[in-house]
């Protein structure tokens, strides 16, 4: 090898540390991001922390307390049936948040609207590359399963597979996740339309790399900046749906304290002058689906700006 | 007594200095900026990618955007301060006075509105007049413009003309207005040479008749040596010499300008003179960039104590000659050696095992098949287009040699470099391998064939994936090989990183955080990494700033010399080839035209194509005598390509044949062989081409 | 000889609504007399002078200090021009000596040049003179020579052929009426590399014509 005086040092270069905290502060340049962050952390730590910031119990009754404002005893107030507003809607963050009950023993943290949009990640992103990267009638395929998949509405959706399954835990997953396939998968194959055309994905090709290595390791971590967007957005659309779901009645079965039934059941004592039992679970759904929109809203925008 | 008046200069910079606003604060995109640009005069400033030229052009008439802004010096026009005006000002003066020309013509030009409209418009709503006289006058300007047919252009949209009479088009829409400054920003980088050579013909005329100061931004010293008659040099964001264009070839006076030409590539007539020097290191990006000392200084021959501490100012070193430098009159370029190190010591050929060609083409057809918009082909019973990319190519590469393909946009050159390596099937014709046949797609083929056949791509900012490290993506071939044993990969990896001039700290380097330059080395590393026996390279250097291309072809040498790798290499220009390879071919329309020796391509007897593609390579020294030919029209269809020889429908020399060359059209042309290895594709005989001047005469 | 081979294209050039001390800034700057008004795409609408600006002192005169210079700095090119029917210009297809001829009959300086309104260059008296120099031959090396010839058909060709006949070259002539004597003719014949003595032997030897005058010029 012909000797070389000439090597070229790499300038030096800030450490992991750095890097890693550029990335992160992203974050806090956007007023937007920031709000959202902290809405959506707020109830995330709530759930975590449930038992210890409540005395009550969500489904503790008390027929001495019914329908009452909020008072030193109860920050939030009581529903129809004396239950602590406060601790129905605390433990009610967790299952959607938090954890996930499969069976009677056996649970997963993460809750469910995460794991529903995780599913829906995984079968949408891998139906978008093939339909992105390997074209030809595998694309016609999927792109007319999806259109037959849309063309349901949302809501409609969820209540056929509800019904039809039965409303437990894991069933919401799925029925979040099927729901999430057709967006997700548009999104990943057009943004797989556009790397495809990249050099390095020739290169891999040259290489006679196999379709799935190309699709899952070349392909899909160029497309994360935008899937993890539309992944928290979609939690937000789960959550709302949730509530949706619980309100006409097909949500988690009682008495577990789910923020949709919540409202359906608080609803009748609005006029009589109890609006407490659905105020406030309104308030938080609305809250947390606005959180989460607003930090990826002001996440988009930031790594937009600087472009 | 003089025969022009001594007038003030039409548009005068003093020390102007653009900072962009970003995340980190004020940026200082240029700082220090003076030039004057008298009227009737061609003003290029030259200069590599972030050098701030551009931002300079857009400063003039405060293009700059929402973070852009100027914040020193003064701009006068015409002795008018531009400085500090408002929107509302700047923005008559520029419709009125000050025209801009992009790169990009449909930057210029609305996709969805007639191409006569848009040009009248620019009358009626400056002048007022009315729109039939708008409309005859614009007519007058294409011709003026030299646009085939103009009337009928009015009617057409800009996507139904080529990019050639596109640009004639913007540039006819800017002088409609008479305007007495033009600021053209990389007019014809985005053509083919031969249409640029005639855009640039344009522009001389222009100059002559209308009078208008230009300011010329350009990376091509070739093209400012045609156009210009003053050249400001820009380097990182500084002006650092200004002078007439004689002076600056004949006579640079700084370092950085000295660098430039000698490593820019030339049409010499040996190889030596065709030699390319790089500059070491690399352009400071615009944080790093010292306010108290000379901004060349780290990769300046003669730096001294004093360049690191004191910035020089931009000085006249003689009449209408400046320089930003303490040594300019010291300093002789003339006596100038390469550093130790700077270019490789080529080791000598190595011995080849096999003596037969170890890529063998026989009549290569690629074809596509172009979705016929026909209602038959609906029900699968129309006729088929097809587009014939690659239409009976035949070559041979003898081992260890290097190989130029060179041709304009459209002559299949990618596309064939697609089909050798199996991204494209051939739809006919053969195509072997060191003895394999290779006429199929990169899957059907056996995984050692793949190994011994790789590629460097053109594009450094996507020949990477952007998500892993350097290391892994070097590795990754070696593992997938199997080149060594999977414990030896990284020492590999690293073996590969200095063998391509870069320290083993590039391992866990993202791509983002590297250099055009040094991308294209990783991928040069990544390609090599298997000990392929053959390297495709598709216009590895096209996308590089001219500094670092010299030193990225003097690596590929390099690496070549030493392992005895085959190389094909792509380029749409000539000079860039010329250096670099043993053998050239020339192509046009899918077809070779010529193909020989290197030096044989360069001089006498040529295709007419090839003494075509000579005179449009714009040469950076003026005082160069190039020909003058050029050529009619546009590149065919490759769809409907004309019957008999392609080229005949733009020959120039079609009139040196009995009947003015019928029978160019009818049947396809024999090849004439001048020697051995040296063949042409043309009805014309032998003996006159062989009577052929040759194209670059140095004066 | 036309206007427009010799005029300057792209004149400096202001709109109505300028203040006079810009405009006066410019005038300075880039060293012009003559600054043409213009509006609506270089559509003349008035000239301004050096003469222009010249405000008369009656109209100063009921002003006091402050009010003199709020006065000035409201004044605009439109206050002070030559409106535009008033001012002489001359289109581009015309003769040089039309155009002196306007410039003398009128006395003025400068004629913007105009093509349907819209100015497309200025020549002024420079420019003349320039062109004056040149006609003869000025500021090239040479030999100059004059002759008086009478004022008759042939005579100019007699010279010319004279010259001719030795093979030299004529490399700028012009001619005028005799001051004081319209019968005769005075030419002023330029030749280059021909030595002073050779050619007023040439010229002097000529019927009816007399050597005024012959030098050699740098």
């Amino acid at each position: 090898m012909a000797t070389s005086e000439q090597t070229i040092k790499a300038s030096a270069q800030p450490s992991r540390w750095r890097n890693a905290w550029e990335k992160i502060s992203i974050i806090f340049e956007s007023k937007i991001a920031l709000v959202g962050l902290v809405i959506v952390l707020f109830w995330v730590l709530v759930a975590i922390f449930a038992p210890l910031l409540t005395p009550y119990s969500p489904t503790e009754q008390d027929y001495t307390a019914q329908n009452q404002g909020p008072s030193g005893a109860h920050p939030l107030g009581t529903d129809s049936l004396g239950r602590d507003i406060w601790s129905r809607l605390i433990y009610g963050a967790r299952v959607v948040l938090v954890v996930l009950p499969v069976s009677e023993s056996f649970w997963l943290p993460g809750g469910t609207a995460l794991w529903g949009v995780f599913l829906g990640l995984l079968i949408g992103s891998t139906l978008g590359l093939l339909g992105g990267y390997v074209g030809g009638w595998v694309d016609e395929v999927v792109m007319r399963l999806l259109d037959a998949m849309m063309a349901f509405p949302v809501i409609l959706l969820y209540m056929i597979i509800i019904a039809a399954f039965g409303a437990s835990a894991t069933n919401v997953v799925l029925a979040i996740a099927i729901v999430g396939i057709p967006g997700i998968a548009r999104l990943v194959r057009s943004l797989t339309l556009d790397i495809r055309t990249r050099d390095y994905i020739r290169a891999a090709e040259t290489r006679g790399e196999s379709v799935w290595y190309i699709m899952f390791v070349e392909i899909l971590p160029n497309a994360r900046g935008p899937i993890i967007i539309d992944a928290m957005l979609r939690v937000g659309y789960a959550i709302f749906a949730m509530g949706t779901l619980g309100f006409l009645g097909l949500g988690l079965p009682p008495p577990s304290p789910d923020w949709g039934s919540m409202v359906a059941k608080g609803r009748q004592f609005i006029l009589s002058g109890s609006p407490w039992a659905a105020l406030w679970p309104s308030i938080a759904i609305a809250s947390l689906v606005v959180g989460l929109n607003l930090f990826a809203d002001g996440l988009s925008e930031e790594s937009l700006r600087y472009q | 007594m003089t025969t022009h008046r001594m007038q003030s200069p039409v548009l005068k910079l003093e020390d102007v200095a653009i900072s962009y606003e970003t995340r980190y604060g004020d940026i200082e995109a240029v700082r220090s900026v003076s030039f004057e640009v008298p009227r009737a005069t061609t003003f290029g400033i030259v200069g590599e990618s972030g050098c701030g030229k551009s931002t300079v052009a857009f400063g003039i008439v405060d293009f700059l955007g929402a973070n852009g802004k100027i914040v020193g010096g003064s701009i006068k026009f015409q002795g008018r301060e531009l400085v500090g005006r408002s929107q509302a000002e700047l923005r008559k003066l520029r419709g009125d006075q000050i025209s801009m020309v992009y790169q990009d013509p449909m930057q210029a030009l609305n996709p969805s509105v007639r191409i006569g409209e848009q040009l009248a418009e620019v009358l009626t709503v400056h002048r007022g007049i009315s729109k039939d006289e708008a409309w005859q006058k614009s007519i007058d300007m294409l011709q003026r413009v030299y646009m085939p047919d103009a009337a009928n252009v009015m009617g057409r949209y800009p996507h139904q003309i080529s990019g050639g009479q596109q640009q004639r088009v913007v540039i006819a829409m800017a002088l409609l207005n008479n305007p007495a400054l033009l600021i053209m920003d990389e007019p014809t980088t985005a053509l083919d040479v031969t249409v640029e050579a005639a855009v640039l013909d344009l522009i001389e005329d222009l100059k002559r008749d209308f009078e208008t100061a230009i300011v010329y931004i350009t990376h091509n010293l070739g093209v400012v040596a045609r156009v210009c008659n003053y050249v400001g040099v820009m380097y990182a964001g500084e002006m650092v010499e200004t002078a007439a264009i004689e002076d600056v070839y004949g006579k640079p006076q700084h370092p950085y300008t000295q660098g430039l030409m000698r490593c820019v590539p030339k049409l010499g007539t040996t190889k030596e003179s065709s030699r390319l020097y790089p500059i070491r290191g690399r352009v400071p990006a615009p944080k790093d960039r010292p306010k108290g000392a000379c901004i060349f200084a780290p990769r300046c021959d003669y730096v001294t104590d004093k360049c690191q501490n004191e910035r020089p100012l931009l000085r006249e070193i003689r009449p209408k000659h400046s320089a930003r430098c303490f040594y300019s009159e010291q300093i002789d370029a003339g006596t100038w050696q390469p550093p130790k190190g700077l270019v490789p010591e080529l080791a000598s050929e190595v011995e080849q095992e096999r003596q037969e060609p170890i890529l063998q083409i026989k009549g290569l057809k690629t074809y596509y098949e172009q979705e016929s918009k026909s209602m038959l082909s609906l029900v699968g019973m129309g006729e088929k287009q097809y587009v014939k990319a690659v239409d009976g190519i035949s070559l041979q590469v003898p081992p260890g040699k290097t190989l130029g393909v060179v041709g304009e946009s459209g002559c299949g050159k990618s596309t064939l470099a697609k089909t050798i390596i199996g991204l494209e099937t051939p739809s006919n014709g053969s195509a072997e391998f060191l003895g394999f046949d290779i006429a199929q797609g990169v899957s059907e083929r056996d995984q050692q064939l793949i190994q011994e056949l790789q590629m460097v791509f053109q594009n450094p900012d996507s020949t990477m994936n952007p998500s892993y490290s350097v290391g892994h993506q070097i590795s990754r071939p070696l593992q997938r090989f199997k080149t060594v044993p999977s414990n030896q990969v990284r020492e590999e990896v690293i073996r590969l990183l200095h063998a391509v001039r870069l320290d083993g700290s590039y391992y866990d380097r993202l791509p983002r955080q590297l250099s055009g330059g040094e991308k294209q080395r990783v991928g040069i590393a990544r390609a090599f990494a298997s000990r392929p026996d053959l390297v495709l390279c598709d216009e590895p250097v096209s996308a590089l700033d001219v500094s670092v291309q010299a030193a990225v072809l003097n690596l590929l040498l390099e690496i070549q010399r030493e392992h005895g790798t085959t190389m094909l290499f792509i380029a749409h220009d000539l000079s860039v080839v010329r250096f670099f390879s043993d053998y050239v071919a020339v192509m046009y329309l899918g077809h070779i035209v010529e193909m020989g020796p290197a030096e044989a391509i360069y001089a006498p007897p040529y295709h007419p194509y090839t003494e075509a593609l000579l005179s449009a390579v714009p040469i950076p020294d003026p005082t160069v005598a190039q020909k003058h030919i050029r050529l009619e029209g546009t590149v065919p269809s490759a769809m409907h390509p004309p019957s008999g020889c392609t080229f005949h429908t733009r020959c120039p020399r079609r009139a040196m044949l009995p009947d003015g060359g019928k029978i160019c059209e009818t049947q396809e042309p024999p090849w004439r062989y001048n020697t051995e290895e040296h063949r042409i594709y043309c009805h014309i005989p032998l003996e006159e081409l062989r009577e052929m001047e040759p194209v670059v005469t140095t004066g | 000889m036309f206007v427009k081979d010799y005029m300057t294209r792209h004149p400096v050039m202001i709109d109505p609504t300028m203040s006079i001390v810009e405009a006066q800034g410019i005038m300075s700057e880039t060293r012009v007399r003559h600054l043409p008004v213009v509006e609506g795409g270089k559509r003349l609408v008035g000239l301004i002078t050096r003469e222009r600006m010249r405000i008369p002192p009656t109209e100063l005169a009921s002003l006091n200090v402050w009010e003199i210079t709020r006065f000035l700095s409201n004044l605009t090119a439109k206050d002070l021009m030559i409106k535009g029917e008033n001012v002489i210009t001359i289109n581009p297809g015309a003769t040089l000596e039309e155009a002196a001829t306007v410039m003398v009959e009128q006395r003025i300086g400068c004629l913007p040049v105009l093509e349907e309104d819209i100015v497309i260059g200025i020549i002024t008296e420079i420019d003349m003179l320039i062109q004056l120099a040149a006609l003869l031959g000025g500021g090239v090396p040479g030999v100059r020579a004059t002759v008086r010839m009478p004022n008759k058909k042939g005579e100019v060709a007699k010279a010319v052929s004279a010259i001719a006949a030795q093979g030299w070259g004529i490399y700028a002539s012009g001619g005028v009426f005799a001051p004081k004597n319209p019968d005769f003719w005075d030419c002023v014949i330029k030749v280059r590399d021909v030595p002073k003595e050779k050619l007023a032997e040439v010229l002097s030897g000529i019927e009816g014509q007399e050597l005024l005058d012959v030098r050699e010029v740098s």
